[in-house]
């Protein structure tokens, strides 16, 4: 057996941009010229706090682009860094979204909340494929918590993007309600194919009600967050039925997880 | 004679069970069976003589007890395992410290050079387990556990004797050690019969002087030795077929019926030869300058385990331990090809309240 390096070993990259997205959230470049590929994650690491699974939103000329809501230690750590400073951290790791599935079909991308992020980067590369229709649905809490703000524009302009909030808000003069409601209007092919990230509640509803539309649950994939400490497929804390999320994941066909991922406590 | 193994066979008396322990001690550390506090335990050794020759270990549900009985190797595995020494319960994988506007890394390695004296087959099949867990079925090969693993030599123990915990006739791991060793030792009522199982264990057992030819005899003697133990082992289970019957049997009522009686002490993952779930964690210095990553055996009992957002998944008490069995006899197949239990029995010894997990599989399969 040969001893090669630590597969905890970790790499590091200056934050070139910050970007407030929200109340406790935050986009930020780091620079590096490693290779990823939409739907994969990296280990954030803060000294002396940990390390969390963050998805990689989206990819630019020379940087990575993560966006990360101080909801836990390590999480509460990285938001309070400044351009210039330095980031460590370890991958990508996990499995990607299968683009090529939804060429020349209808890609429909649900997102739910914070999941915009682990569906921004295969949404802005389906814009430059020969998907032949591009739908995202985004559903968010409140106003205050929208995400990406400023790439909404653009998005609108290429494909058809639709927010629906969970509360009003005087500056909103979309749709207020359930992410279901935006699905349940929307006329779609038997194969179209989906992508979803968000709560898992959110996720289960989606599928219920596409099935119910006639889309087969071999046609959707769902990103799933599971608690990590290895993103290795050797800690175990992400197991899901026989499934690591980490390594196996974090992108399942629904078909595959979903009898360990609608059974209780799985 | 011709072994099974590689090169012949010999049977040594116990000055040549001696000069083979010197000659190993030459060069490993020696990892073996150990009398401490009141339990057979695995430990480093200094001589032949602290292995606890003439004691015999009894077990039940939730009980343990030593007797003495005639002869050497009377004992089955000790109370841990080899996970131990290979995936420690505290390891320190890489030391950080803040230097010049940036942090710095110094991976730890442990020192290995292990002997594993006295191995019998349900553990040695643990380290087969371990080896695909950490680096045969693992895209990121766990350099730590390679490091302590790498060119250990392993002296296998047939089992004379089994425990009313052992069930390794069910699991198909034992009594025989059948491949992973180096050399086997089987004792026999004039000596103990040396096998090797490997090439430079064949080149060591040829280089010792107290020994004399293996006879046939000799082998059918082992194989009668070898029908002891199975005699005291009944078969509990199917083992074939066992992971598709299993997860069949998700919603079954009989793991709510289970949670009445397990604390989710977690006993069991840490006995358990092959359970291998880990934390990682950060030991910091009071002046927040150096930081050690420190990995640390965890549980799938643990509240903690599976927190999304600051909420366990599994709330129930039942669901941690319908993982913990579905994950040993039905997804561990899915995962690495081979079931996660080698039927040692530890799990069932060191609960309190004495769950036999034999039972409570076939209470799954039989009452779905």
């Amino acid at each position: 057996m040969l001893v090669c390096g630590s597969p905890y070993n970790l790499k590091e990259g200056l934050v070139v941009r910050l970007i407030r997205e929200c109340e406790n959230v935050y986009t930020f470049h780091i620079a590096t010229e490693e290779s990823a590929q939409p739907g994969q994650y990296n280990m954030l690491y803060a000294f002396g706090m940990g390390e969390a699974p963050i998805t990689i939103a989206s990819k630019g000329e020379g940087y990575i682009v993560h966006t990360v809501r101080a909801v836990g230690d390590v999480t509460r750590h990285i938001d309070q860094l400044k351009e210039g400073d330095r980031l460590y951290w370890r991958g990508p790791y996990g499995n990607i979204w299968e683009l090529e599935k939804a060429f020349g079909r209808t890609l429909l991308l649900i997102s739910g909340g914070l999941g915009l992020a682990a569906t921004r980067w295969v949404f802005e590369e389906a814009l430059r494929s020969p998907v032949r229709r591009l739908l995202h649905l985004y559903g968010s809490k409140d106003y205050e918590n929208l995400l990406y703000p400023y790439l909404y524009e653009d998005w609108s302009s290429k494909a058809e993007f639709h927010i629906i909030l969970g509360r009003s808000h005087p500056h909103w003069k979309g749709r207020v309600g359930l992410i279901t409601e935006l699905i349940e209007e929307l006329e779609l092919e038997e194969d179209t194919v989906v992508f979803t990230c968000g709560p898992d509640p959110m996720v289960k509803a989606c599928v219920k009600l596409l099935e119910r539309k006639g889309i087969h649950p071999e046609n959707i994939y769902a990103s799933l967050e599971r608690h990590m400490k290895c993103s290795v497929g050797t800690c175990g804390h992400c197991m899901i039925g026989p499934y690591f999320v980490c390594k196996d994941g974090p992108i399942f066909r629904y078909d595959l997880i979903r009898e360990y991922f609608e059974r209780e406590e799985v | 004679m011709e072994g099974k193994g590689k090169g012949r066979s010999y049977l040594l008396k116990y000055e040549g069970l001696e000069e083979l322990f010197w000659r190993l001690k030459e060069n490993y550390r020696l990892i073996a069976p150990k009398l401490k506090g009141g339990v057979i335990l695995y430990s480093e050794v200094e001589s032949l003589g602290e292995l606890p020759f003439g004691y015999r270990n009894v077990e039940m549900p939730g009980f343990y007890r030593l007797d003495r009985a005639e002869g050497f190797f009377t004992y089955t595995h000790p109370v841990n395992s080899l996970k131990a020494f290979l995936h420690p319960s505290e390891l320190t994988l890489m030391k950080v410290k803040i230097s010049d506007g940036g942090l710095e890394f110094e991976v730890c390695y442990p020192e290995g050079n292990f002997c594993f004296f006295d191995v019998r087959a349900c553990d040695l099949f643990a380290l087969e387990v371990l080896d695909r867990v950490f680096v045969h079925k693992n895209s990121h090969p766990d350099s730590y556990y390679r490091k302590l693993r790498e060119g250990a030599f392993v002296v296998a123990v047939n089992c004379t004797y089994a425990t009313s915990n052992c069930f390794c006739t069910t699991t198909g791991t034992g009594p025989e050690a059948r491949e992973g060793y180096d050399l086997l030792i089987t004792e026999l009522r004039e000596g103990f019969l040396l096998e090797a199982g490997s090439e430079r264990g064949g080149v060591l057992l040829e280089s010792l002087e107290n020994k004399r030819e293996a006879r046939e005899e000799h082998l059918l003697q082992k194989r009668e030795r070898l029908r002891e133990a199975e005699a005291l082992m009944e078969r509990h289970f199917e083992i074939e077929g066992l992971p598709d019957r299993l997860y069949g049997r998700m919603d079954s009522q009989h793991w709510k019926h289970i949670e009445k009686r397990c604390l989710a002490c977690t006993s069991c993952t840490q006995s358990c030869p092959t359970c291998f779930c880990f934390d990682i964690l950060e030991k910091n210095n009071l002046e927040l300058r150096e930081s050690e990553r420190v990995r640390v055996w965890d549980s799938c009992f643990s509240p903690a385990f599976a927190t999304v957002h600051r909420y366990n998944i599994r709330q129930s008490v039942h669901s941690r331990y319908r993982q913990w069995l579905m994950h040993k006899f039905a997804y561990w197949v899915d995962q690495f090809d081979l079931s996660g239990c080698v039927g040692c029995g530890r799990c069932i010894t060191w609960c309190p309240v004495g769950i036999d997990i034999r039972q409570e599989v076939k209470t799954v399969i039989r009452e779905g």
